[in-house]
Parts: C-alpha cells; sequence; structure tokens
C-alpha cells in the first residue's frame, strides 16, 4: 500500500487512536459545559452488528422521496428505494475523496467523528452530479435498534456544482445511543435543502454531528427539529468556503418530562461576502433542559459578512431550565454580525385576551406556542419538508378539542 | 331575570382592596355607563366581571341569567355570553388574525350545542362584517391587532363582539385614543349592535362616548363603591362640573 493510499481501514484506526487518546469528553469542556455524557460513558452501548428491532417505516412526503433506510444503524440496501438519476450511491470505503474529507474533520478535537468513525455501523458515500437536480427529495430513514446497542452511521453527501439536492434525515430508532456524522460538501453555485427530525425512542441518547462546507455562491436552507430522546445533542459544523455563500441554518426543540436537549452550531465564515442565519427557538415544560451554544466566526479577510443568530427559548414550567451561549469571534471590520438570546414565559396577558374570547386554556397556550415558533418554521424553503416538518409541532402540544 | 347581577362585590389586587361593595343590576336590552375618575376601579371592575387571575373576590357575587360567574375561568364566562372590549387590545404577534376568530367564533358555537363554521362561510361572515366597521381585508389577514393603529384596535375589538354575539358586554374605555372620525365609526358599530337580547356597561371617563352611544342608565363610580345613578343627564352633569362636587357629596352624605 503506498503512503498516498487512504482505505477505510486506515480511517477508522486513526479514528479509534484517537478517541482512544481524547476519550469522553471531561466535564469542565467548555464544549460539554451544559451536556453530561457520564450516563452514557458508563453505559456505553456496543456498536450495533446484526440487524435488530422492527422496521416501521414512518410516513414521509406521500410517495415524492427516495428512502435509504438504516435498521438499528446498519445500511438496508434492500429496503431502500432507487436513486434518482445523477445521484450515485457507492460504499464509503470506495470513495477516497469522502474518507479524506472524514479523516481530515477526525484530526480536530471532537468526540463524533472519532468515536462514530472508529465503530462505524455502516458507511456510505452518495453523489450528486454537476448541474443534477434531484426534486424527489432523498431521505434517510434510521430506525430500529436495541437499548443495548449504539448505531454509528457514517454518510458523506457530495452536492456537485450546481446541483440541487434536498435531502431529510429521519431519526426514530431505539438505539442506548444514535450517533450520525454525516459530512456534506456544496459545491459551487450548488443548493441543498435539508431537514432533520431528531425522534429517537424515549431512552436514546442521541449524538449528531453534521458538517457542511460551501462553496462559492452555494445556498444551504437548514432546519433542524429535535423531540425525541432522553438526551441529545445535535451538533452543525459549517465552513463558508467560497464568496456569497448563503446559509439559513434554523433548530427547533421541544423538550418535556426529564429530556435534555443541546442544540450546538459552529459556523466559520472563512471568505468574503457571505451571509449566514441562524434562528432557533426552544420550548421546555417539566424538568427538560435546553442548551443552545452558536459560535460564529469571522476570519480575518471575510469582510462584508453578514452573520446573525437569534435564539428564544420559552419555559412552560418553574422546573425547566434553558441555557443559552452565544459566541461571536469577529477577526474582520467590515462586517454585520449579530446574535441574541431570550428565556422567557408565556405572557399572562396575551393568555388572558385568548381565554376572554372564549378560547380554553389549553387550546390559548397552544396557540401562542404555535406564534413562538412560527418564525422559525417561516424559515423552511422547501414545501415538501416543511408540510412534513409541522405536524411534529402541534403533534407535541397537549391535543386539542375540536 | 336580571341578566347581570352584580352584588355587593369586593375586590382586591395583592393587599390593595379596590373594590368596595358594588350593587348593580343589568337587564336585558339596557345599556349602562360607568363614570368615573382615573383609579375609581373602573378597569378592575371590568377585569373582575370578565374573570382575569389575580383579582380576589373577598366579598359578593357576580350572577349572569342567574348563575354566579365566580368559580368560572375567563374563557368559560365568555362561552356564556360575556365579551370585553379592552381598553389596551393586546397585540398577539405569530397568531393569525382568521385563525384567532374562528376559534373563538367556534368556542362560543360549540358551548351553544351548534355546528362550528366552514372556513369559506366565515370568510365570508367576517368580511362581512369588517366592511361595516371599516376594517380592510389586509387588517383581517394580519397577526392579531399587530401594525394596528389605536383606531384599528378599537374596530376590531368591537368586529370580535359581532361576531361572538354576547349577551352582556362591557366595553372598557373604548374611546381611549379615538380621533372624532373614529369614535363616530365605532360607536355606530356599538349601536348596531343594540338590542333586546343585549346588555351592555360603557365604561368612560368621558362623557363624549354618551352623546354617541346614548345609555339608559348612567352610574358615577367612586373609590370602588357607585356613588350615585342616573340617566343620561348625570353625565352630562359629569361634564359640566367634573367628579369633584359629586364625590364631596357622597362623602357627606
Amino acid at each position: 500500500m503506498s503512503p498516498d493510499t487512504i482505505t477505510l481501514s486506515s480511517v477508522q484506526n486513526r479514528a479509534q487512536e484517537r478517541f482512544t487518546e481524547s476519550g469522553w469528553p471531561a466535564k469542565k469542556s467548555e464544549a460539554w459545559k451544559y451536556t453530561s455524557l457520564d450516563a452514557l460513558a458508563s453505559a456505553s452501548p456496543q456498536p450495533a452488528n446484526d440487524i435488530s428491532g422492527a422496521v416501521a417505516m414512518p410516513a414521509g412526503i406521500a410517495g415524492q422521496q427516495s428512502r435509504l433506510v438504516f435498521q438499528g444503524g446498519l445500511f438496508r440496501d434492500d429496503l431502500s428505494d432507487a436513486l434518482p438519476a445523477g445521484v450515485q450511491l457507492v460504499m464509503l470505503g470506495e470513495d477516497e475523496r469522502a474518507l479524506a474529507a472524514i479523516d481530515e474533520i477526525g484530526a480536530s478535537d471532537n468526540l463524533v467523528p472519532r468515536l462514530t468513525v472508529a465503530k462505524m455501523t455502516a458507511g456510505i458515500s452518495l453523489r450528486v452530479a454537476q448541474g443534477i437536480v434531484v426534486d424527489r427529495p432523498i431521505m434517510l430513514q434510521f430506525v430500529g435498534g436495541a437499548p443495548a446497542t449504539a448505531s454509528h452511521p457514517v454518510i458523506h453527501i457530495d452536492v456537485g456544482d450546481a446541483a440541487h439536492l434536498a435531502y431529510a434525515e429521519h431519526h426514530e430508532t431505539d438505539n442506548g445511543l444514535s450517533a450520525p456524522f454525516i459530512v456534506v460538501r456544496v459545491g459551487g453555485g450548488a443548493t441543498l435543502d435539508h431537514i432533520k427530525l431528531q425522534l429517537e425512542s424515549a431512552t436514546t441518547q442521541h449524538l449528531g454531528l453534521t458538517c457542511l462546507s460551501l462553496g462559492e455562491r452555494a445556498d444551504v436552507n437548514s432546519m433542524s427539529l429535535s423531540l425525541g430522546g432522553a438526551l441529545s445533542r445535535l451538533e452543525t459544523h459549517v465552513r463558508l468556503d467560497g464568496e456569497y455563500g448563503e446559509l439559513g441554518l434554523s433548530s427547533i426543540y421541544l423538550g418535556k418530562n426529564n429530556q435534555h436537549h443541546d442544540m450546538t452550531t459552529r459556523v466559520a465564515h472563512e471568505v468574503a461576502n457571505c451571509n449566514s442565519r441562524q434562528i432557533i427557538r426552544g420550548v421546555l415544560d417539566d424538568k427538560a433542559r435546553g442548551v443552545f451554544q452558536g459560535q460564529v466566526r469571522v476570519a480575518p479577510h471575510a469582510q462584508k459578512t453578514d452573520g446573525q443568530q437569534m435564539s428564544r427559548a420559552l419555559l412552560l414550567s418553574r422546573d425547566a431550565e434553558a441555557d443559552a451561549k452565544p459566541e461571536l469571534e469577529i477577526f474582520a471590520d467590515d462586517v454585520v454580525c449579530s446574535h441574541g438570546a431570550t428565556v422567557g414565559e408565556l405572557d399572562e396577558t396575551h393568555l388572558f385576551y385568548l381565554r376572554s374570547r372564549g378560547i380554553d386554556e389549553a387550546e390559548a397556550r397552544a396557540m401562542l406556542i404555535d406564534a413562538f415558533l412560527i418564525e422559525a418554521v417561516a424559515e423552511i424553503r422547501h414545501q415538501g419538508f416543511a408540510d412534513l416538518f409541522s405536524p411534529f409541532l402541534s403533534g407535541w402540544q397537549v391535543p386539542r378539542k375540536g | 331575570m336580571a341578566l347581570l347581577e352584580i352584588k355587593n362585590l369586593h375586590a382586591r389586587i395583592g393587599d390593595t382592596d379596590i373594590l368596595h361593595g358594588i350593587n348593580l343590576t343589568i337587564n336585558r336590552g339596557e345599556v349602562h355607563a360607568i363614570m368615573g375618575p382615573n383609579g375609581s376601579g373602573k378597569s378592575t371592575l371590568s377585569y373582575v366581571l370578565s374573570g382575569r387571575n389575580g383579582y380576589e373576590i373577598t366579598e359578593g357575587d357576580i350572577l349572569l341569567d342567574g348563575e354566579s360567574l365566580l368559580e368560572m375561568e375567563a374563557d368559560e364566562r365568555a362561552r356564556a355570553g360575556m365579551f370585553l372590549a379592552f381598553q389596551y387590545p393586546v397585540e398577539l404577534p405569530g397568531v393569525g388574525g382568521m385563525a384567532f376568530l374562528r376559534a373563538a367564533v367556534n368556542a362560543r358555537l360549540r358551548e351553544q350545542g351548534e355546528d362550528e363554521v366552514d372556513q369559506l362561510g366565515f370568510v365570508k361572515l367576517v368580511r362581512a362584517k369588517a366592511t361595516e366597521l371599516g376594517i380592510k381585508d389586509d387588517m383581517l389577514k394580519r397577526a392579531v391587532n399587530v401594525g394596528f393603529s389605536g383606531g384599528e384596535k378599537k374596530r376590531y375589538e368591537i368586529l370580535q363582539m359581532a361576531l361572538l354575539n354576547p349577551s352582556i358586554a362591557i366595553l372598557d374605555e373604548t374611546d381611549s385614543g379615538l380621533d372624532v372620525d373614529a369614535l363616530k365609526i365605532v360607536s355606530e358599530g356599538v349601536n348596531s349592535q343594540r338590542g333586546p337580547e343585549i346588555g351592555m356597561v360603557v365604561i368612560t371617563h368621558y362623557q363624549r362616548l354618551l352623546s354617541h352611544i346614548v345609555p339608559d342608565f348612567v352610574h358615577i363610580l367612586s373609590a370602588g363603591k357607585i356613588i350615585k345613578t342616573g340617566d343620561k343627564s348625570l353625565a352630562l352633569d359629569v361634564e359640566e362640573n367634573g367628579y369633584t362636587d359629586l364625590m364631596e357629596n357622597a362623602n357627606v352624605a
């Protein structure tokens, strides 16, 4: 084997070495300040090597998607749909460029790219050829699994120059740990629509990392919903590598009982003239906890950057808690960047106004929660994704009358 | 049977007693004006009647059609026929106006055991009533009260009243913030809803509203009590001489 050759096993071995060296995040680690993985580290669910759990196929956009099915962390080619013309699927080991990208991310200190690559349960690479427009969304559906096992899917997606891709992730496993690592390269002038639905079982811990890089004039519209799981961290890293890149990166988390939702984003403006816009909304009931950590870094030469970030949390219970840690690191001088974070409760005056019109308390609260979320929901550009997304929001709430 | 009976009503917020024994009987078809200076308890009375949280009723009762309202929440009272037109209508960003109106009307219809309105029929009904009140179509499409002028907010209150068809309507300082033209439109909207089945309580500081919405009875509220009751000429008397004389006479009495 020549030293230039990169193979899946060499990448996995390096990931294992790195994970052995760094281990689980330390308690005092700044990046994991609000989210403890102690329970996970001690339970230590083992990577799935057999298909387990039932495949209950979640509803998608009626008849309008190509599904790729992962059962308990393993790829089920036999249950998956044929992909549209211009989209190629290969096993990860056969895609050297993808392996190199994954290896490079693993070199920087981070948990998921090490753990998940080392313990990989499935690895695929999707390539959307240059100029191809994929009308039918690709749905990555993660189902099945068992509490004692962990799923570690690694997925690389390459959206060729001037191509368009819409893909959705639907995570609804019964695994003890569900830790998907997804790397997406969005080529020059390409557009990407993305939604992620985190609907894991009540006992699942979900640690997902998605890394996006945007070429010149690339345009990404991404929305994540964190609704399931006992503890979850939806982490997204974005590099704006080409000028005139456009990024919309929004998320909603809805927490009940003792759920813990962590939404962590890291957006790096590496070049000039790019826009990023993040709208984060969280609603927390009972003893749920929500965390938003948002880092925006503007490199010294990334002039004319417009970076906006707004996080708002709504607490429905005295025992719920929300933490926000926005971080702006700006090294350029000609930029427009802002961030804001608020935590509040439902306004008594608003509730009274609705109730004075005969609307009962449950419905009035539901209307105000919907109103609180609507600004984030409105960020979803892809109509099919918006339609898929909305029922989860109303379904989460107290059932309405009539 | 009287429509609304307020019997020896005492109420407080926190440690502050505000209403000190109000007695008032309103029959169907009657319009009662309650006038009083600032701080006399006018707004408290409207909130206590409509069931806002935070007010403690220490004595007395409120009966609607003979049934006590005290144990009923604000939404239950509204469905039973109570309507409060707010002095300061509340802006609800993100709550679509049409969805709001429909939720309110359907809640009342369900209570009355009637079928809910279908969307198309409802839009037609709202448009017709809105036109009478000079409410433009684009206002109906916006979020509730968001971006409305003071006059538009008041018209929107009267639109809600027209759609909900209450048996008792409390208009809390509906004239505040209105210019002469807006006052006229709002008053016409209210007058068009007067009739033998509805009772109205018009709360106001000034007489000017009462020359548009002419009351059958005028009550002067001072320091949480009704100190004088008369007909519409009492309002003119207040306009002429102010509240001070009346309050002094009441103290002497």
